[in-house]
């Protein structure tokens, strides 16, 4: 039972990615998990992604849609974590194809 | 020299929020806007309470989340944030907070606080109060920049479940925190 205006749409966004589609993701209303930035130490890393994951496991228990829009970066360290959580692997985001508008020429 | 805010992990993701506690369908844009306006990077913390509680959690307050199990859990998740902080604050970054100030965990200046509240999970009237101080990951958090010798950014928190919410008070807050005014 959803009491609010939430979504139940969560992208699991890179972090090279955020910004770019944060207008999009608003607009359709999802919310976002970052992942974490790709200079952090490997262990550091793999303790965010599996808090990540633990996220991901609780949204999808409770049947909310999540999909990820990654940039490979962190995708085997991720899988894993979801894997450890028995969690099947996240959808990819389909990123939306730019307005027509922005492909009409100038006159 | 960048700049970088580390927000409570619902303003990026409503769904986080207990059930009853979203006030958008993703995202809460106005602090959001004012991150972009001012060219702030993103750091998104986790949610200690989704993490604990799940999803289907009750609403709580400070009292019931005080716990030293819980605590463990914060301090966990902090000193995640607290790694990535100080990268940031090595590079000679400009870094910021922003968390909730009606929440019993990421509250900076208020927390929600009702003394009787347990057992059956029925509260009838909401009978508790905001009070002073910082919900229980912020206090962790805070701990573990202090063990690492970590300066504790200058913070705030967005208040748009208190009873005389002002958007615009808000703006005028949370501009002056990314300006360095406050």
């Amino acid at each position: 039972m959803t009491l609010d205006p939430r979504s139940r749409c969560v992208a699991v966004v890179a972090d090279s990615l955020l910004e770019a589609l944060l207008p999009e993701l608003q607009s359709r209303g999802f919310g976002a998990i970052q992942l974490p930035p790709a200079e952090l130490e490997p262990d550091v890393a793999a303790a965010w992604l599996e808090q990540v994951a633990e996220h991901v496991a609780e949204f999808i228990r409770n049947d909310y849609e999540v999909v990820l829009a990654d940039d490979g970066a962190y995708r085997a360290e991720l899988a894993k974590a979801l894997t450890a959580l028995d969690v099947p692997q996240l959808a990819q985001y389909a990123i939306q194809p730019p307005s027509t508008s922005r492909l009409t020429p100038e006159t | 020299m960048a700049r970088v805010a580390f927000i409570a992990h619902c303003i990026l993701n409503q769904n986080a929020k207990v059930e009853g506690g979203a006030a958008r369908p993703g995202m809460w844009e106005p602090v959001l806007d004012l991150l972009r306006e001012h060219g702030y990077v993103i750091r998104q913390m986790p949610c200690p309470e989704l993490a604990f509680g799940g999803a289907r959690r009750f609403w709580g307050v400070r009292e019931q989340f005080d716990t030293p199990l819980y605590r463990r859990h914060c301090r966990r998740l902090a000193k995640l944030v607290a790694s990535v902080m100080t990268q940031h604050v090595s590079a000679g970054d400009d870094v910021v907070l922003i968390g909730v100030d009606s929440s019993p965990t990421m509250g900076v200046d208020f927390s929600p606080s009702a003394p009787s509240w347990g057992g059956k999970p029925d509260i009838g009237e909401d009978d508790s109060t905001l009070v002073r101080g910082d919900g229980i990951f912020v206090e962790e958090l805070k701990a573990e920049c202090r063990e690492r010798g970590l300066p504790f950014p200058r913070s705030t928190g967005i208040r748009h479940w208190f009873p005389a919410y002002d958007p615009d008070e808000e703006r005028r807050r949370v501009e002056a925190l990314l300006t360095g005014e406050t």
